[in-house]
């Protein structure tokens, strides 16, 4: 399974995927969950304390002169599985968590570690993780090569007229792209039994979740701690268990460790 | 462009990249909207560096959903040197959002669109 859910900022992408990476740990898949935002934010939400290093200079190299490719790359004889297993973070339930760092004043800081995590994420081998992607809010990243990892995309909707507006943008990105991916939507902040209907009429995208207002979700995220470990019981964290129940039936690839 | 006598209000991009990328051209305020969430306000406060590192304005926190003395502690506490102003958490901007309205023209006197009447009037009044 390559999941990665995309919205608009403040949607609730990062408390979701948070969620979702580590109920599909408990479950027994390897799990990878990658941080594109050069914002604190799904660090949060895993559980995991935020931590602004980038990949370190050790895992890094200059492309010499007199070759063809990108200006940095991983260092020779590190392979993309190997960097996960030693620079990713290891959250709890076993994810392991991959971010290029965080930006402080000067986002040139972070070039070299860019680089060689697009790397990493484009080369890792298909069946080794499930790879779970919280994408930095609004169109930039997901469509210029960021969210080329995967094959569907869940938009996170909220009821709301500038939202909606938004979703069906990315929707629209999301399917024009030279591959086949899945675009589906999950409505956050339901208040109303008709909210679900309302946001896959108006986007025309499938609704595969709807997570309702939860004042205990809500009160994990002002509290930064992980729904999971906050509000375990929350109808928040029951919805995106279901959401995890329904894409793993749709995933047969999906590798299950014994 | 020449904007003597008129008022600009931009509405930047979520996160940092925008403020990253702006050349040295100032404005009067720049205001940083932040949540009482950790997540939010470490955001806010890295915004905060960047305005200031790159001295584009000067900084006014608007503490936005604030539900509780709690909230505005955490926020205030945050930016120790910025004016905070906070502004509820109202479910009439809740409601106007839901139907694409404009907050000021479905509820003028909510408790939250009065906040933003009196910040603006302090901006005028200041900037």
């Amino acid at each position: 399974m390559r999941v990665a859910f995309v919205g608009k900022g403040g949607a609730g992408k990062s408390a979701i995927s948070g969620t979702f990476a580590r109920l599909l740990a408990r479950r027994g898949h390897p799990v990878l969950a990658i941080d594109s935002d050069p914002l604190p934010g799904m660090a949060y939400s895993l559980g995991l304390p935020h931590d602004d290093a980038p990949l370190p200079d050790e895992a890094i190299e200059d492309r010499p002169d007199d070759e063809e490719g990108p200006r940095y790359r991983l260092r020779a004889g590190l392979s993309p599985v190997e960097a996960v297993e030693r620079y990713a973070a290891t959250a709890p339930d076993g994810v392991r968590f991959l971010q290029f760092g965080k930006v402080r004043t000067d986002p040139r800081a972070l070039f070299r570690s860019q680089f060689a995590f697009r790397q990493i994420i484009r080369e890792l081998p298909v069946d080794r993780w499930d790879l779970v992607g919280d994408l930095p809010g609004g169109t930039r990243q997901p469509f210029t090569g960021w969210g080329g990892y995967a094959d569907t995309f869940l938009i996170v909707v909220e009821p709301m007229a500038k939202s909606l507006l938004s979703a069906r943008r990315l929707a629209r990105l999301a399917s024009s792209g030279d591959r086949p991916v899945r675009v589906v939507a999950v409505a956050n902040k339901v208040t109303e039994a008709v909210d679900a209907e309302h946001i896959s009429r108006r986007t025309g995208l499938e609704v595969v979740a709807a997570v309702p207002l939860d004042p205990v979700f809500a009160a994990a995220e002002r509290a930064g701690k992980a729904p999971l470990d906050a509000a375990p019981d929350s109808a928040g964290v029951q919805a995106v268990s279901s959401l995890v129940d329904r894409l793993e039936k749709e995933h047969p690839r999906m590798k299950v460790t014994p | 462009m020449d904007f003597s006598g008129q008022v600009v209000v931009a509405d930047l991009e979520a996160g940092v990249g925008t403020l990253t990328r702006l050349g040295d051209a100032g404005v009067d305020k720049v205001l940083i909207i932040v949540e009482p969430t950790p997540k939010s306000v470490e955001v806010g406060s890295r915004a905060a560096a960047i305005v200031a590192d790159k001295s584009l304005g000067e900084v006014v926190v608007v503490a936005s959903r604030v539900q509780s003395d709690d909230d505005l502690a955490m926020i205030r506490k945050a930016f120790p040197d910025h004016q905070v102003v906070p502004v509820p958490d109202d479910p009439a901007i809740v409601a106007a959002d839901r139907d694409g309205q404009a907050p000021l023209d479905t509820a003028p006197d909510a408790p939250a669109v009065q906040a933003l009447t009196a910040l603006a009037g302090d901006l005028l009044a200041t900037a």
